[in-house]
């Protein structure tokens, strides 16, 4: 499978998310070739001071995607992906806005005739799981490991195109492809305060705990994250508040480590609260 | 009471309330019914002086310059919960992005909320490389908001230390011709 991948600008910093999507990737079969000369989405704020920049700013990704012959754009952060999708939707709706997207175009000599459908690297691996090389064997995640998803909130709405989008499990059954299970808790899609804990830490360390604490009560001892922002948040937001404190990784690490890919592949060290007990690769 | 500094004219509200009230997404402010499930379904609905249901009320009621002096969309996190929640399916989230770009462009911007000075250097940022390195964003944003910074300063050490702090910014090819594009872009900022 060859996927059109938008890492984003958090991608490179994240704990260790880059090493295993490589390596996880590499396991599974997928090539995902890097949209050449890819701009930072703008996140939410550049949707917050104007409007038009920031259509200008996701038109040249879907104008770069689609002139590079990709027909779908795969995002592995939730910020990114909402952007990109907010975009397509006012871009695929609005002919006014489309066409002032390809007036400033002209100066990058681009030119967009429709916005590029966009995924999550989660949502492509669901969709064609039966097309990838899975490893055959027992889950290797020690057995004392207990797993909790968290979604966080972009990726699961308003969009309502991942399957329950209020309770969605499409990490869950990933994760059961590889004989994985997970503990079910109710903090799954709440907000980790996004780009609001560099400014209010105070407000957002309250976001932060609520969600932890609610994984622990229910036994999960490791949480799987499919966005850089809510890993760092939940990683970070745990530092000085917490005496035993829950590790927080990304999906592609714990879907490596239970496909039995060596932790030094899986970029762990990288993570603020060190994953313990799991077997040296 | 919300803010301090000059008065927007009473004819300028109006034509601000029409221009909030005449078109997509704001519209929908018309069909809020006051349940009130937006301001209980937001994470940060504490530190706003108003809930966006309240944030409505004052829209529709003609207090224009109060809603948009108000830090209620500014601590809009964009986490669309109560997007989801609302019964009358009003785009409650792009609203509060409407909200933010009319209080720029007014200059009403509430002074003690610091994401307008974040979402600043994030802006810089991306007109000077294309692409966001949050050390850098993090150096931009500690000029004006230093304490902020400092008490990050343990965990950038260890950022450091596990190599996932970077000090060179990554570029895009012609960071000169991205820049053209944005001013271009942002020439047709009133013409919404």
């Amino acid at each position: 499978m060859i996927y059109g991948f938008f890492p984003g600008c958090a991608y490179q910093a994240a704990a260790g998310y880059k090493e295993s999507v490589d390596s996880l990737c590499n396991l599974l079969g997928i090539e995902l070739r890097e949209i050449e000369d890819w701009n930072c989405c703008g996140a939410t704020a550049a949707f917050s001071c104007d409007r038009h920049k920031a259509l200008a700013l996701t038109g040249r990704l879907f104008a770069l995607a689609a002139r590079q012959g990709f027909d779908e754009i795969v995002t592995v952060c939730n910020a990114c992906y909402s952007t990109l999708k907010k975009a397509a939707k006012l871009l695929g709706s609005d002919p006014g806005l489309l066409e002032n997207v390809n007036r400033s175009l002209k100066a990058e000599s681009l030119e967009l005739s429709a916005p590029v459908p966009v995924k999550h690297l989660l949502e492509v691996m669901f969709r064609d799981r039966e097309k990838l090389s899975w490893p055959e064997g027992p889950c290797r995640l020690p057995k004392d490991i207990k797993v909790a998803t968290y979604y966080g909130c972009q990726l699961t709405r308003p969009w309502q195109n991942v399957p329950r989008a209020l309770r969605p499990d499409l990490m869950e059954q990933l994760f059961t492809v590889a004989g994985l299970e997970t503990v079910d808790h109710s903090a799954r899609t709440l907000c980790c305060g996004a780009s609001h804990a560099v400014a209010y830490p105070g407000q957002c360390r309250v976001l932060v705990s609520r969600i932890v604490n609610e994984i622990k009560a229910k036994g999960g001892t490791l949480v799987a994250t499919i966005c850089p922002l809510c890993q760092f948040n939940l990683d970070q937001g745990q530092h000085g508040s917490y005496r035993a404190k829950l590790p927080v990784a990304y999906f592609t690490q714990v879907l490596g480590l239970a496909l039995g890919l060596p932790p030094a592949e899986l970029g762990l060290k990288k993570l603020l609260v060190p994953l313990k007990n799991i077997p040296a690769g | 009471m919300i803010g301090k500094g000059y008065c927007v004219q009473a004819d300028l509200e109006k034509k601000l309330q029409a221009e909030i009230l005449g078109r997509e997404p704001g519209n929908s402010i018309l069909t809020c019914i006051q349940c009130g499930t937006c301001s209980g379904s937001c994470p940060l609905a504490d530190a706003m002086d108003a809930g966006p249901r309240a944030l409505f009320a004052l829209i529709r009621d003609g207090q224009v310059e109060q809603a948009l002096r108000s830090n209620t969309s500014w601590y809009c996190v964009s986490c669309y919960q109560c997007m989801v929640q609302c019964p009358q399916q009003i785009p409650i989230t792009d609203i509060m992005y409407l909200l933010k770009q009319l209080s720029l462009e007014q200059g009403l911007v509430p002074r003690d909320n610091k994401m307008p000075d974040l979402y600043a250097a994030f802006e810089r940022q991306v007109n000077l490389f294309g692409k966001v390195s949050e050390a850098l964003l993090m150096a931009d944003y500690g000029i004006k908001h230093p304490l902020d910074v400092m008490a990050n300063a343990a965990a950038a050490v260890k950022l450091l230390a596990k190599g996932r702090l970077h000090l060179v910014p990554r570029k895009i090819e012609a960071p000169r011709r991205l820049q053209a594009m944005i001013d271009a872009a942002g020439q047709k900022e009133h013409a919404r």
